[in-house]
């Protein structure tokens, strides 16, 4: 049964390709992006630790809130009373939301999934609560983000047996319910998520369903979640095989670089993950040799910036040794690492989209690896995956004994 | 830390006495439970000096022998008599003098008698300036202001006068009225951490159930980062449980002191103080209501503040 085919309040353009990777620009209702990029996770309306002003100047182009969070506190009503979160935020950029069914099933004890919805307690008086597609939907539509997601029956990765068929007929189902409700169609986007765990016949089918019901964009969701890297890309890969050339592909939950600039290869446009600023929490720094543990010894009397390919802030103004005193003894660790962070990972979206722009995307890849992995021990998935993206990476590859 | 403005550092002492079991003074210094491994420490007004000496601040304190404002009896007397002893040796162990000020702090309690030997003791020394400590713990207000006013009465005019831990921005009108010139104090950046604003009219409790509803900024007339970008009501959800809600708030109240400070020097500097400080009070107190304390001080000073206050019927 296909479902009516909604508006989209969105245009993407591919500006330019190098086999399957994209780079283009999505404009959208608040703002006009380039992809591929990727999006901090604002949570409950902010970027832990950065200020609006900070979150314009590193160039963030879309901002990820959390349904679940979001309808907790401010809550729904009140967003819509005051014209949605943009306003109440004060963000004048773009802004996504999830459906809340991921954080319930995460967070909460006693979250069950029937085809009705999710059930769960209510985390502020314990009472037996229910989160429909439906009502998933009408709070995003309160929120009045760019993009809203569907409401999605996701399981976890390690999943296996009949539960992971179950999930993606039910996804399948729910998307119909999800369009229907969708009471603002030429303002938000509604992005279905092909699911299916790992299983190519069942992704398969979850893909013909919902490039079927024409939606604006596409997500690839029920990843990042413990699966061994190597059924992770093939997932992707398939995926973004079978999804439409013209329209956005979003990889949820994906934060590592590593795995951003294989997923782009790979013709992904759209990231969010916690990571950058959570690991920021932990006193790690991303630069770009890989992850930099500021709380080591030895950073102790290391004055050099984070990063001295980096221009952000914090790398023109802070040593090394410095924020070794900081990071997890003081909120200003987290602060200024995390906005090193989320720079690190603008600055890798904004050289994903010009180098596929300039035509120099392979010799990019190439460059990554070799900072990532001096001694040449790139790891096999990430040669598979570049095979078959058709990008050239045996330079950065020294054979490692058996 | 890459700070290119000035830094002025304490002397340690009072956070060994606020902080530490165990801590205890004796003419030697200051003896304490070291906070990493339980064994007795000392430090002594020469180390305190010399640590300050490394760290490099442009201001630095004496060592001073500081009792709760609260204290009364011979302890009091004691502590000021050493605090000028120690003067000497903080003075003899500076070595850095051509680079660092050493600030000198006049004790004495609510003592009149205790502050002006303590003075008397101190500016003799000629030291490139001096702070007025030992207030800020307590004490009442009316006390409070009388030691100010004697204590600047007392230090010389061409040296700048500090008076440590105070952060209302009403005591600091008051002090500043009575011929003060620095101030410090946690106050503005942690009470924004429990939520509160400082603004015009006084302080603004975001966590109240009002501020939900509230889509004004903070203060009207701020027109820092924070006013210009954010409302209460965003404010209100963020504060006591996102850090954000204390970074935003803390930016706005250092906004706030700030301003404060450009106020205090602009309005004196243009012969308008007087005019500024009525502003402030009919801000601060619309109802009329100024204290006795903050009168009295006013008198003092001499500023006619007669216009802000309306007479409390008894």
């Amino acid at each position: 049964m296909l479902g009516i085919s909604p508006s989209m309040a969105l245009r993407f353009e591919v500006l330019a390709r190098h086999n399957r990777a994209r780079a283009s620009r999505l404009t959208l209702p608040h703002y006009e992006a380039l992809t591929p990029l990727f999006m901090p996770v604002g949570t409950q309306g902010t970027i832990k630790g950065l200020t609006n002003d900070q979150l314009e100047d590193l160039d963030c182009q879309i901002i990820l809130g959390n349904t679940y969070h979001l309808a907790l506190r401010p809550g729904a009503d009140l967003l819509d009373t005051i014209g949605g979160l943009h306003k109440f935020m004060n963000w004048p950029r773009a802004l996504l939301t999830d459906s809340g069914g991921f954080q319930m099933v995460s967070l909460l004890h006693l979250a069950d999934i029937t085809e009705e919805g999710v059930t769960f307690q209510s985390p502020v008086d314990g009472k037996p609560m229910l989160l429909t597609p439906e009502d998933s939907i009408q709070i995003q539509n309160k929120i009045g983000a760019d993009i809203i997601m569907a409401l999605d029956d996701v399981v976890k990765t390690t999943t296996t047996g009949p539960r992971v068929e179950e999930a993606m007929y039910r996804t399948l189902r729910w998307i119909d319910r999800c369009i229907a409700a969708h009471s603002r169609p030429h303002e938000q986007n509604l992005f279905g998520i092909v699911q299916g765990g790992l299983d190519p016949q069942l992704r398969d089918i979850c893909l013909e369903g919902l490039v079927a019901r024409n939606l604006p964009g596409y997500a690839i969701g029920g990843l990042a979640g413990g699966e061994g890297k190597d059924a992770f890309w093939r997932v992707v890969a398939q995926c973004t095989a079978g999804l439409p050339e013209d329209k956005p592909r979003y990889v949820m939950g994906i934060g590592f670089p590593l795995d951003i600039v294989v997923c782009t290869a790979l013709g992904a446009d759209m990231y969010d993950c916690v990571y950058p600023t959570r690991t920021a929490r932990f006193g790690s720094a991303l630069v770009s040799e890989g992850v930099l543990r500021l709380t080591h010894a030895a950073m102790a009397t290391d004055y050099r910036p984070l990063d001295s390919s980096c221009t952000c802030m914090v790398c023109k103004r802070y040593t090394r040794a410095y924020l070794h005193t900081l990071v997890t003894k003081e909120a200003m660790g987290s602060q200024l690492v995390s906005y090193h962070n989320i720079s690190h990972m603008m600055q890798l979206s904004r050289n994903l989209h010009s180098s596929i722009l300039e035509g120099r995307f392979p010799e990019f890849v190439q460059s990554f690896l070799q900072k990532q992995f001096p001694k040449g021990d790139v790891p096999d998935w990430v040669c598979n995956a570049m095979d078959v993206a058709g990008i050239d990476i045996s330079m950065c590859r020294i054979p490692q004994s058996a | 830390m890459n700070w290119p403005r000035a830094l002025l550092t304490d002397s340690g002492g009072f956070q060994m006495v606020s902080l530490l079991h165990l801590a205890d003074i004796t003419e030697e210094g200051v003896t304490f439970q070291s906070p990493v491994d339980g064994k007795p420490m000392l430090l002594t007004p020469e180390d305190s000096i010399q640590i300050q000496n490394k760290i490099g601040a442009d201001i630095i304190m004496a060592l001073d022998d500081v009792v709760k404002t609260t204290t009364t009896g011979p302890r009091v007397e004691e502590a000021m008599y050493r605090t000028l002893r120690w003067i000497d040796r903080c003075i003899a162990a500076h070595s850095r003098p051509h680079e660092q000020n050493l600030f000198g702090i006049v004790q004495g309690g609510l003592d009149p008698q205790l502050r002006d030997i303590c003075l008397e003791g101190l500016v003799a020394r000629n030291l490139p300036g001096y702070a007025i400590g030992g207030l800020a713990g307590g004490e009442g207000k009316d006390a409070f202001w009388r030691v100010v006013a004697q204590c600047t009465a007392g230090l010389p005019e061409d040296k700048p006068r500090y008076v440590m831990g105070i952060g209302f921005p009403l005591d600091i009108v008051v002090c500043t009225a009575l011929g003060a010139d620095m101030y410090d104090c946690v106050y503005p950046t942690r009470t924004a951490r429990f939520g509160s604003a400082l603004v015009s009219e006084g302080v603004l409790r975001l966590t109240h159930a009002a501020m939900a509803t509230d889509y004004r900024p903070l203060d009207s007339s701020c027109t820092c980062m924070v006013c210009k970008r954010y409302t209460r009501a965003y404010l209100h959800t963020l504060v006591t449980k996102e850090a954000m809600g204390s970074q935003l708030v803390s930016y706005h109240n250092i906004s706030h002191m700030m301003q404060l400070s450009r106020n205090l020097h602009s309005s004196i500097l243009e012969g308008r103080f007087p005019e500024f400080v009525q502003s402030f009070l009919q801000k601060q107190f619309p109802k009329g209501d100024v204290p006795d304390w903050v009168c009295n001080a006013m008198d003092v000073a001499g500023i006619d503040i007669s216009m802000c206050r309306i007479p409390q019927s008894a």
